[in-house]
C-alpha cells in the first residue's frame, strides 16, 4: 500500500540538500524514483536523474509518474503540492516541516475534493518492502513482516519499528503521518487501507495528545470499519500536567481547547476495542497477546 | 507565537475593532509613567476608573491578582507599584496595560481557530469567565467555515442570529465577528480569542481582552511582524530557561536548549527527539516520578552545545536522578554528544544515578568512553543501547530511586 511495484516517483525540491540526500536513500531502498523538479534548474542531474522545471514536464517525460515527494521550503509547499495535483499526481508525501496552518488546511481540503492521497506535512515518509518515500532512514531498523505502523512522530515510527524488529515482528508498511495539528491522511484514512492490505495482520498506532485524529480512529474501529487488532500508544500525558502554555517541539501535541486529552483518547480507543499500551514497550506484549 | 494582550489588541485595532483607551508601560516603576502622566491623570479627572492588567502569557490573571481596578489616582499608583513586585512563572512582571474601565452592560465570548480543513467560530453571549465555565450552562454556538469558502457577511449575520440577537444589535455583532475573522485570516493566526467582548451601556462593542496566537511558520510572510524581533515575549521564562535558550542563539548547528522548561520534580531529563521525549516524560509520570525539566535536543548539535545544555540540566538543585534518553539516531554523533555530557558531569559532580539510553553512529565508542569515565570518577551511570526499549530504561531509573 502507498508504495508498490507501480509506484513511480517525482521528487519536488530534489536539488536541495534534504531532497538530494533523501533521493539517494529512496534509490538505495529500491524505490522507483524517475526524476526531480526544481523550477529554473531544468537540465541538471541529481544522482543521475533528470531535473525538470515543472511537474507537468516531468509527466511528459514519464506519463506513469503517480507519486510526488515534496522537499520544497515551507512557504512554497502549498504551491508545489497544488502543482502536483494539477499535473495529475495521485499520491503526495509532504516531508517539509513548518508549513503554515492556513496553507495546510487549504491543501487538505483540495486533496479531499480531488481524491488525492496526501501524507503529511511534516511526514518522515513511508516504508515497505517495495521501497520508501521520503526520509525514512536506517535500513536495519525495519524488517519485513505483517505489522503496520502509523505514527504522528517521525522518530518514534522507526523506533517502534526497531522495537518490533528486535522482538521478531516484521512490518508490512510504516507511515509517518506528521505531528501537525492538521494533516492529510489521518489514522482512520490509513486504517481503511490496512484493513484491505493482505500483508497486514495487526496495526500499531502512535498517537499524541491534541487534535481529534485518535478519536476518529476509535470511532472507525468501533464502527467495525477496521476489524484487525489495533494496538495504540498515545504520548503527551505529561503536557496535561503542565499548566504553562509552551511549545514542545511537536505542534500537534500542544493542548488546545476542544481537543482530546491523553486519557480521553486512550479511554475511547479501549472502548472501541483497541489494545492500549501505557508504556511504549508494552506494545510488544500486546502484539504477542493479539497474535496468539 | 502567543501575543501579549496589548499586542493582540493592536492587531484588532488594525482591522477596525474598538479597544478601550489605554496606556502601555514597561518601566519598573510608576514614576516613569510621567511620560504618560498627562494622559493617565485624565482618566481620573473625568472620574473614570482604570483597570491595571499585567501583560503575561497565560490565563487566570484575575485569580492571580494580575488584574486590578481602581477609582483613585493615589491608589492606582500603589497598585501599579505592587504589580511590579509580583512574579508570574518565577519572572517579574515587565509590562502593564492600563485601560479606562468601561461601563459594562454585557459580556460575550468569541474564538476562532482551525478545525481540520474548516475554521471553527465559537460564540457565547456569556463572556468574561473561563470557557469551561461558559460551557457548563449553555454550550457556545459553534459555526464551521470550510477553508475553501469565503466568510460572507450573511454567515456572520447567521452567527449573530443564532446567538439570539435581533435588528441593529444583530448587525452590530455580525460586523464585529466579521472583523475578527478578517484579523484571523490576514495575520495568519492560529487562534484568536476575545473574551470578553464588552457591550457598554452606551451600546458600543469593545474587545475587552485579546488572546491571539500567530502561526510561527507564517511569521516570516507577515510584514506586520518583520521589524518586531521582540514580539515573542520571554517574560514567562526563568533564568535557567533563558540561559538554555541562549545556547541556540549564536550557533545554529542542531537544536539544544530552545525547548528547555523547568518543572517542580526531581528527575532531570535530557532527551533527543520530539516523540521520544514526550514518550519518556509520560513514562516517568506513569511510574510515579516527577520530572525536574523538559528539554529535547536534536539535529546533531556540536559537543559544546550539548555540554552547555547538560550543565544546566544536571546542576539544578534537589535532583535525585537523571535520564539521558533518545532513540536510535541516524545522524547525531553519539560519541560527540556523550562526550559533551561527560564533561558536564565532571564539572557538576552529581551524586545521583544517571541512566543513559541511546543508540546511533559511534555508539560503541561512546559507551566504552562513558563506562571508563564513570569507573574512574566513581559516577553511577547505567548505559542501555537500542536493544532495550526506551521506556524500559525509564523504569530502570525509577527502580533505582525506590
Amino acid at each position: 500500500m502507498i508504495v508498490d511495484k507501480n509506484t513511480r516517483v517525482v521528487v519536488q525540491g530534489m536539488t536541495g540538500k534534504e531532497g538530494s540526500s533523501s533521493t539517494k536513500k529512496m534509490l538505495d531502498n529500491g524505490t522507483n524514483v524517475i526524476c526531480g523538479v526544481t523550477p529554473g534548474k531544468k537540465g541538471q542531474e541529481v544522482h543521475g536523474l533528470p531535473i525538470f522545471n515543472s511537474v507537468k514536464e516531468a509527466k511528459e517525460y514519464d506519463k506513469k509518474i503517480n507519486t510526488s515527494v515534496i522537499y520544497v521550503p515551507p512557504l512554497m509547499t502549498y504551491d508545489a503540492a497544488i502543482e502536483a495535483i494539477d499535473a495529475g499526481i495521485e499520491t503526495i508525501v509532504v516531508i517539509t516541516e513548518n508549513v503554515p496552518i492556513k496553507d495546510t488546511a487549504r491543501l487538505v481540503a483540495i486533496s479531499k475534493e480531488k481524491n488525492i492521497r496526501l501524507i503529511g506535512p511534516s511526514s518522515v515518509g513511508v516504508w515497505n518492502k517495495h521501497g520508501t518515500l521520503g526520509s525514512i532512514d536506517g535500513k536495519e531498523k525495519f524488517s519485513e513482516g505483517n505489522i503496520g505502523i502509523i505514527s504522528k512522530s517521525g522518530g518514534m515510527s522507526s523506533e517502534t519499528a526497531l522495537m518490533l524488529t528486535n522482538s521478531g515482528f516484521g512490518q508490512s508498511t510504516v507511515i509517518g503521518i506528521g505531528g501537525d495539528p492538521i494533516i492529510g491522511n489521518s489514522f482512520a484514512d490509513l486504517l481503511e487501507l490496512f484493513e484491505q492490505d493482505a500483508d497486514t495482520k495487526a496495526v500499531v498506532m502512535f498517537g499524541e495528545i491534541g487534535g481529534q485524529y485518535e478519536e476518529q480512529a476509535a470511532q472507525f474501529v468501533k464502527e467495525k470499519k477496521f476489524t484487525k487488532p489495533l494496538i495504540a500508544f498515545i504520548s503527551g500525558k505529561f503536557v496535561e500536567t503542565v499548566s504553562r502554555n509552551l511549545a514542545f517541539g511537536h505542534a500537534g501535541a500542544i493542548l488546545d481547547f476542544g481537543s482530546g486529552t491523553c486519557d480521553s483518547k486512550k479511554e475511547l480507543l479501549k472502548k472501541s476495542g483497541a489494545h492500549v499500551a501505557d508504556y511504549h514497550h508494552e506494545i510488544i506484549d500486546l502484539i504477542k497477546k493479539v497474535l496468539k | 507565537m502567543n501575543l501579549l494582550e496589548y499586542k493582540g489588541k493592536n492587531l484588532l485595532k488594525k482591522v477596525g475593532i474598538s479597544v478601550p483607551p489605554s496606556i502601555v508601560t514597561n518601566n519598573q516603576s510608576y514614576i516613569n509613567l510621567s511620560f504618560h502622566k498627562e494622559k493617565y491623570t485624565e482618566f481620573f479627572f473625568q472620574n473614570l476608573d482604570v483597570v491595571i492588567k499585567a501583560q503575561v502569557i497565560g490565563g487566570k490573571r484575575k485569580k492571580n491578582n494580575l488584574i486590578v481596578s481602581s477609582n483613585s489616582y493615589a491608589e492606582s499608583l500603589k497598585f501599579i507599584d505592587e504589580m511590579y513586585k509580583q512574579k508570574f512563572n518565577d519572572a517579574l512582571i515587565k509590562t502593564l496595560l492600563i485601560e479606562r474601565k468601561l461601563n459594562v452592560k454585557e459580556e460575550y465570548f468569541l474564538s476562532i481557530q482551525y478545525h481540520n480543513d474548516q475554521i471553527l467560530i465559537m460564540f457565547s453571549n456569556k463572556g468574561g469567565i473561563e470557557i469551561e465555565e461558559i460551557s457548563k450552562d449553555n454550550k457556545p454556538i459553534t459555526y464551521y467555515v470550510p477553508v475553501l469558502e469565503e466568510f460572507n457577511d450573511f454567515k456572520a449575520r447567521e452567527i449573530a442570529t443564532l446567538a439570539g440577537f435581533e435588528s441593529k444589535q444583530m448587525l452590530q455583532l455580525a460586523n464585529f465577528i466579521k472583523k475578527a475573522y478578517n484579523c484571523f485570516i490576514k495575520f495568519d493566526c492560529k487562534n484568536l480569542e476575545i473574551n470578553p467582548i464588552i457591550k457598554t451601556k452606551e451600546g458600543l462593542l469593545f474587545a475587552g481582552d485579546a488572546k491571539i496566537t500567530i502561526d510561527d511558520s507564517a511569521v516570516c510572510r507577515q510584514d506586520e511582524f518583520k521589524d518586531v524581533l521582540d514580539l515573542e515575549d520571554t517574560s514567562f521564562l526563568n533564568d535557567r530557561e533563558l540561559e538554555a535558550r541562549r545556547i541556540d542563539l549564536n550557533d545554529h548547528r542542531g537544536v539544544a536548549g530552545k525547548t528547555y522548561v523547568d518543572f517542580d520534580g526531581d528527575i532531570a531529563v535530557l532527551a533527543s527527539g520530539g516523540g521520544a521525549s514526550l514518550t519518556c516524560m509520560d513514562a516517568i509520570i506513569q511510574a510515579g516520578g516527577k520530572p525536574a525539566n523538559y528539554v529535547e535536543y536534536s539535529g546533531n548539535p556540536p559537543k559544546e552545545k550539548v555540554k552547555k545544555l547538560s550543565k544546566i540540566v544536571l546542576s539544578k538543585p534537589g535532583l535525585k536522578g537523571c535520564l539521558i534518553i533518545g532513540g536510535s539516531a541516524n545522524f547525531t554523533d553519539i560519541y560527540e554528544t556523550l562526550s559533551g555530557i561527560a564533561e558536564s558531569i565532571k564539572e557538576v559532580n552529581p551524586k545521583y544515578p544517571i541512566v543513559i539510553r541511546r543508540d546511533g553512529p559511534r555508539r560503541k565508542e561512546a559507551f566504552e568512553m562513558m563506562e571508563k569515565f564513570a569507573k574512574e570518577n566513581n559516577f553511577d551511570i547505567t548505559l542501555f543501547d537500542a536493544t532495550t526499549p526506551m521506556t524500559k530504561a525509564v523504569l530502570h531509573l525509577m527502580e533505582k530511586l525506590k
